[in-house]
């Protein structure tokens, strides 16, 4: 692999950003109470520039990075990629180096790690001396984790977990957070802790390197330290907490330990979601209690505003989960052309290429993505040929709409697993995960006759000889055409 | 100094007036600890004039009521178990 050159930290990040005019710094003072996260909000929805906000009302010496993947050209830099890369490029580069050997981080010595620059321990550990944004009005609460990692360590397996789960300042002391019963940390809080009643060790991760924020919220079944280590083509620095066994990164910004209560919870939410509302309901909800936080000088808070697209719940995830997906179907040797999800579906509808050379091969697409870790994420899969450009909405439409049979293409998956966060399921599916999804199999059955039964696709790619396109290309202009030759 | 708090509900029937009520409330007071929740034995009033502070409430999925209330608070309930504190 040849040298990647990512910014190492946040700081790298934000000043790569600002170099190549991706973020702003904003030095007038601003509000922590709504108007910091409006601003994010607004840059979300215009695809602006990430808002780098320098100085915050009555928490001086903090700043805010907003926005910090939500758009291409961000992840382009994040991976240390020129920022016009086009999206198949930073795909390309993401399952090159997510196909690479695990890279093992290092653990260095706390008189070398930023994070520890102040530290707070005990009743000191206040959450409100960090400057936690209300991000939407209406939230719940005020949001100290919306851009960060989750640190855990399975009590059994000994591997570590970096996730991405939203968690709410309850009070000064106390966080609580939204961790679905499928994801790493929900597994091993339901499968061990919890039955046990015994407290679990955490450490939350706040301004973090980008690939390690990428890592945290990547389902990709390497450990986060070592996939953020192949990510970056170098070893993740660590230090060990304060107050538990666990590792953070050395470079993140701020760091909050404690322990996960099994006997106490408090509520959470509800909170802007990245479909686009707020759908969620308040619930008693997974409870963090604060045992000290540490954060480096001049910390920066990252923030993401989750709400219509788009924002890096829809761009990342998408990326992640379609790039993911092709990997494991590839694994299983099905012949995909690629895999991609429109941000715009706020990470809804997987839309899969394949080469269709044996019947059923939509239906096992599905079973396979359905049944995947990736699975609760999205409830539609829409499985198109070779020929349909994927990353085209247009041509997928057309095929969706044309070819998609309505008795034979449509499959309805029941009693799978959801979340609390679809918009269009019951009260009750979710509060129990329960979930539902559909497969749109636009592919034309193999048992139709190629020659006769088959419809030809009328364009001008696919009806004329090569020679007539290219003298018709070649000629627009001498036609008195003024538009874009294609 | 009056304070401010809030409160979500499911359902306005749960501010049930003339009685004590356990209710988890947020403060609205400016300054750091703003938002911060706390558990509490409070009694609740639609005659803003009854108590001194007073009470928002907002909705299910975080809608603003129109509906005000003052409110007085009788104690706070700490649930936190003990050897956590
Ligand atoms: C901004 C953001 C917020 C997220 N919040 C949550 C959350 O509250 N709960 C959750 O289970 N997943 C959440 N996710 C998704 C997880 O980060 C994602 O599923 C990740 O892969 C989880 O890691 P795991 O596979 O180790 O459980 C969020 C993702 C993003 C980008
Ligand atoms: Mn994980």
């Amino acid at each position: 692999m040849g040298k990647i050159s990512a910014p190492r930290n946040n700081r790298e990040f934000i000043e790569a950003c600002v170099k190549s005019g991706d973020a702003v710094r904003i030095k007038q003072e601003v509000d922590w109470d709504n108007e910091a996260g409006a601003i994010v909000r607004r840059c979300c929805e215009l695809g602006e520039a990430a808002p780098f906000m320098e100085s915050i009302k009555d928490y001086p010496g903090f700043s805010y990075f907003g926005a910090p993947l939500s758009t291409y050209r961000r992840m382009a830099i994040s991976l240390g990629m020129d920022p016009n890369s086009t999206l198949p490029q930073i795909g390309a580069e993401y399952l090159k180096r997510t196909n690479s050997e695990p890279v093992a981080p290092v653990v260095i010595d706390k008189r070398d790690a930023p994070c520890k620059e102040n530290i707070l321990l005990g009743a000191d550990a206040d959450l409100c001396k960090l400057p936690v944004p209300l991000v939407h009005d209406g939230d719940g609460g005020r949001y100290v984790g919306t851009w960060h990692a989750v640190i855990t360590k399975h009590p059994v397996r000994g591997d570590v977990n970096w996730g991405m789960y939203r968690q709410m300042m309850w009070d000064s002391r106390t966080m609580s957070g939204a961790v679905f019963p499928f994801s790493d940390l929900g597994k091993a809080l339901t499968e061990y802790y919890l039955p046990r009643g015994e407290g679990c060790p955490f450490a939350t991760a706040i301004g973090l390197s980008p690939l390690a924020a990428m890592a945290a919220c990547a389902p990709s079944p390497i450990p986060e330290p070592e996939l953020t280590g192949m990510l970056s083509g170098e070893p993740v620095r660590l230090v060990k907490c304060e107050t538990n066994d666990l590792e953070v990164p050395a470079d993140a910004e701020i760091i909050i330990e404690g322990m996960i209560l099994p006997d106490y919870k408090v509520e959470e939410g509800p909170f802007g979601e990245y479909t686009g509302y707020r759908t969620s309901p308040r619930d008693f909800r997974v409870t963090f209690r604060v045992d000290a936080i540490t954060y480096r000088n001049n910390a920066t808070m990252t923030i993401s505003n989750m709400g219509v697209p788009q924002d890096e719940g829809q761009l990342l995830r998408s990326f992640s989960l379609g790039l993911e997906l092709e990997k494991l179907l590839k694994s299983q040797g099905i012949p995909v052309t690629g895999v991609y999800m429109h941000p715009r579906s706020t990470h809804h509808m997987m839309i899969v290429g394949v080469k269709p050379t044996y019947a059923g091969i939509a239906m096992q697409i599905a079973q396979l993505a359905f049944g995947s870790k990736l699975g609760p994420w999205f409830h539609m899969v829409m499985v198109v040929d070779d020929q349909t450009d994927i990353f085209n909405w247009d041509e997928v439409y057309h095929a969706f709409c044309t070819r998609c049979n309505p008795e034979r293409g449509i499959h309805v998956f029941k009693n799978t697993t959801g979340t609390a966060l679809y918009p269009h399921a019951t009260p009750h599916d979710r509060k129990y995960s329960i979930g539902s999804q559909v497969l749109f199999d636009c592919l034309w059955p193999v048992d139709w006759d190629k020659t006769n039964d088959v419809p030809t696709l009328v364009s001008f790619k696919n009806v004329y000889p090569k020679d007539i396109q290219e003298k018709v290309v070649n000629n627009w202009a001498d036609y008195g055409f003024r538009g874009a030759k294609k | 100094m009056a304070n401010k708090w809030e409160v979500f509900v499911m359902d306005l029937g749960e501010l049930a007036e003339g009685k004590e009520l356990e209710l988890t409330i947020r403060t609205l007071n400016d300054g750091l600890h703003k938002y911060t929740y706390q558990r509490a034995k409070v009694e609740v009033s639609s005659t803003l004039d009854k108590f001194a502070d007073s009470l928002q409430v907002r909705l299910g999925r975080g809608q603003l009521s129109d509906r005000k209330f003052s409110i007085r608070v009788i104690e706070r309930v700490e649930r936190l178990p003990a050897r956590y504190r």
